[in-house]
């Protein structure tokens, strides 16, 4: 820490970012609830790794996962999932990420504390 | 065992390895040194004669009907031998020949690569990778004939040649880098021959083969399927340098053999060597100065930067730190060592699907030939082999990262089982260790070595009970060279995050995908050299 820097210039900053990262996940939660089947499979199919433009946007698979079984209903997302189990092995861990068992760990482990103004996500 | 007839000869090893008769050439192999007192040693260089003639292929990338290109396996059958030979000093006594019989046991099974991989010879390539009893099923459907014996003779396709002799030996060293470049195989090797007959060029001629071998690496292995090496140049060079070392390079003819025309094959991969070669030319314009050594290696801040460009940067992320720790004054084997460890962390925390460890880890194994380069030799180009192979290491978890992970393969975190871990007594730690290495269960297996490495400084022990235990495993040489890599790398290591080295190994040894499920090879072992504490 250099002498013109303060903790506390450093949490005003961080606190800057967490306001904007909050809200960029509320316009997510709102596209995400209000998007098709789909228009969901379309964004998985952007995980292909003949389509992902690196592995910088597939890396952010697993978060993408975490606020989908936060944000939709089961029944959409087993629409989803059916989808990719019906294409077989290269397609598996979309499937299985999208599988109940997989969202009913994801929605145990993703923690909302009252203070939070977002569940606690992934950060990629 | 006891209903093998006929006397072990070298002979019938010959014909035992070339008729893909594995089981069999293993019994021999243990025979002869058992039954007979033939030197190990001697049995190795009769092995390697044996095969030397059938592990070449006429390319790595063999041109499909539809034009398309697949890859084409390189040979692993010394790189086999070179790990055995290298782990039979870490494990010591006759638990030290184990690794041996792995690689006489895989060695069989990997001659004729070409022919395997279009299912018209036996072996693991055949059996394992391509499937081909399901796509050529033999009269009895019960029997994998894929699995041996072969049912023809093995093909040659590059003869032994003459030695080339004649000129100086800085033209002939520049001859033979450049014929290697050009893919002129013949006379590559040829040249390698005639220099490799007189001892006083012994030393050029094993630093001039690794560095041939080093600067042949692609850029990237990203969607590239077959047009990549992940490594193998090097890595067969450094099994060159290590066995001829060890059975005495007048002895060593088949060796070269095996290892020297394949170093010119095709795929031949410069894009990488010459970006870097470029940006030092731009930045680093004293690079040939630059001591192995410094008063300035990484601190831990540094080690951090690096870790997160390795791991979770670009390629370019990792020229800019490595290119920073040179700029400001740090040795080539800081940064090298710095390499090595903050890999780890890859392993450690990130890996969690076995099937992806093969091209990491084989990163990792480049990069020991890389510091064993660097140690052992001196070379103006050093420096560059060191973004050489940190870069190799990016692209591999880059590349696995372009995969989404799936949750199938998840691992539960090693922190859940420390508590357990640490209340084994310290001297009962190790026989559990060997069991969940055994049971690949690396989150106990992980914890268990967190929990040692933090009660004790010993680490010898530690190192010995997960190789032994991986040398259980048949089928892959990658064990055994993984294996050496991890082992010679600690050894050498100043970091402060030495202890990693060991952290990441057995997460690899407990986790990465076994090519067996069964221990046979071992079994084998066990009856004719009976190990105390088998």
């Amino acid at each position: 820490m250099s002498d013109d820097q303060t903790l506390a210039e450093f949490w005003r900053i961080r606190n800057a970012a967490a306001a904007t990262l909050a809200l960029t996940e509320e316009q997510m939660r709102r596209a995400v609830q209000a998007a098709t089947v789909e228009q969901l499979a379309a964004l998985f199919e952007a995980f292909s790794p003949a389509r992902s433009t690196g592995p910088e946007w597939t890396r952010t698979f697993d978060p993408l996962v975490e606020h989908l079984w936060t944000w939709r209903d089961s029944e959409t997302i087993a629409a989803v999932a059916e989808a990719f189990r019906a294409r077989g092995i290269p397609w598996a861990s979309v499937a299985n990420a999208l599988s109940p068992e997989r969202g009913g760990r994801v929605r145990a482990a993703t923690p909302h504390p009252s203070w939070a103004r977002q569940p606690a996500f992934g950060l990629v | 065992m006891g209903l093998i007839q006929g006397a072990a000869t070298v002979d019938r090893l010959r014909e035992e390895i070339q008729g893909v008769r594995y089981r069999d050439a293993t019994s021999t192999f243990c025979r002869l040194m058992t039954e007979q007192d033939r030197p190990l040693k001697d049995m190795i260089k009769a092995a390697i004669a044996s095969t030397a003639p059938y592990v070449q292929v006429p390319s790595h990338l063999m041109q499909l009907p539809n034009g398309e290109l697949r890859g084409v396996n390189y040979d692993h059958t010394i790189l086999g031998w070179r790990g055995a030979i290298s782990l039979m000093g870490e494990l010591g006594g006759s638990r030290g020949i184990l690794p041996n019989i792995q690689a006489m046991w895989y060695v069989p099974q990997g001659l004729n690569v070409w022919e395997q991989v279009i299912c018209e010879f036996p072996g693991h390539y055949a059996r394992d990778g391509e499937q081909c009893g399901k796509k050529f099923p033999g009269p009895d459907e019960s029997v994998n004939r894929f699995d041996g014996p072969a049912w023809n003779a093995p093909r040659i396709y590059f003869q032994d040649h003459d030695p080339i002799e004649g000129g100086s030996v800085d033209e002939r060293l520049a001859r033979m880098y450049w014929a290697i470049a050009e893919g002129d195989k013949a006379e590559a090797y040829g040249l390698f021959l005639g220099l490799a007959r007189d001892p006083a060029n012994r030393r050029r001629l094993k630093d001039a083969i690794l560095f041939a071998g080093i600067t042949d690496l692609q850029d990237t292995i990203i969607n590239r399927g077959g047009y990549q090496n992940i490594g193998h140049k090097a890595l067969r060079a450094r099994a060159l340098v290590d066995i001829a070392d060890y059975l005495g390079w007048d002895n060593a003819h088949e060796l070269f053999y095996t290892v020297v025309p394949d170093l010119g094959c095709s795929p031949r991969l410069y894009g990488l060597w010459s970006e870097i070669c470029t940006i030092c030319k731009m930045e680093l314009p004293g690079y040939a100065a630059i001591p192995k050594r410094s008063d300035k290696p990484l601190n831990e801040r540094e080690l951090d930067i690096l870790t997160e460009a390795i791991v979770w940067g670009g390629p370019f992320d990792v020229n800019a730190a490595i290119m920073g720790f040179f700029k400001r004054g740090a040795g080539i084997l800081d940064v090298g060592d710095a390499v090595i460890a903050c890999f780890q962390r890859y392993l450690i925390d990130v890996l969690e699907h076995p099937n992806a460890f093969l091209h990491p880890t084989h990163a990792l194994d480049y990069m020991n030939v890389v510091q064993s380069w660097i140690r052992d030799y001196d070379n103006p180009h050093q420096a560059k082999a060191v973004f050489m192979g940190a870069r190799f290491m990016n692209d591999t978890i880059r590349s696995n990262a372009n995969f989404p992970r799936d949750p199938a393969f998840n691992l539960e975190p090693r922190s859940n089982y420390r508590a357990w871990a640490d209340d084994i007594p310290i001297d009962r730690l190790l026989p559990i260790l060997k069991d969940h290495v055994l049971a690949q269960d690396a989150p106990r297996s992980c914890a268990l070595v967190d929990s040692y490495l933090e009660r004790t400084r010993e680490r010898h022990d530690l190192l010995d009970t997960i190789t032994y235990a991986a040398c259980h495993w048949q089928n892959d040489p990658h064990v055994m060279r993984n294996g050496a890599s991890s082992l010679e790398e600690f050894r050498h290591n100043r970091t402060s995050r030495r202890d990693d080295i060991i952290r990441g190994y057995v997460k690899h040894q407990a986790r990465y995908v076994k090519r067996a499920p069964t221990h046979d090879c071992f079994h084998v072992y066990v009856d004719y050299f009976k190990p105390a504490n088998a």
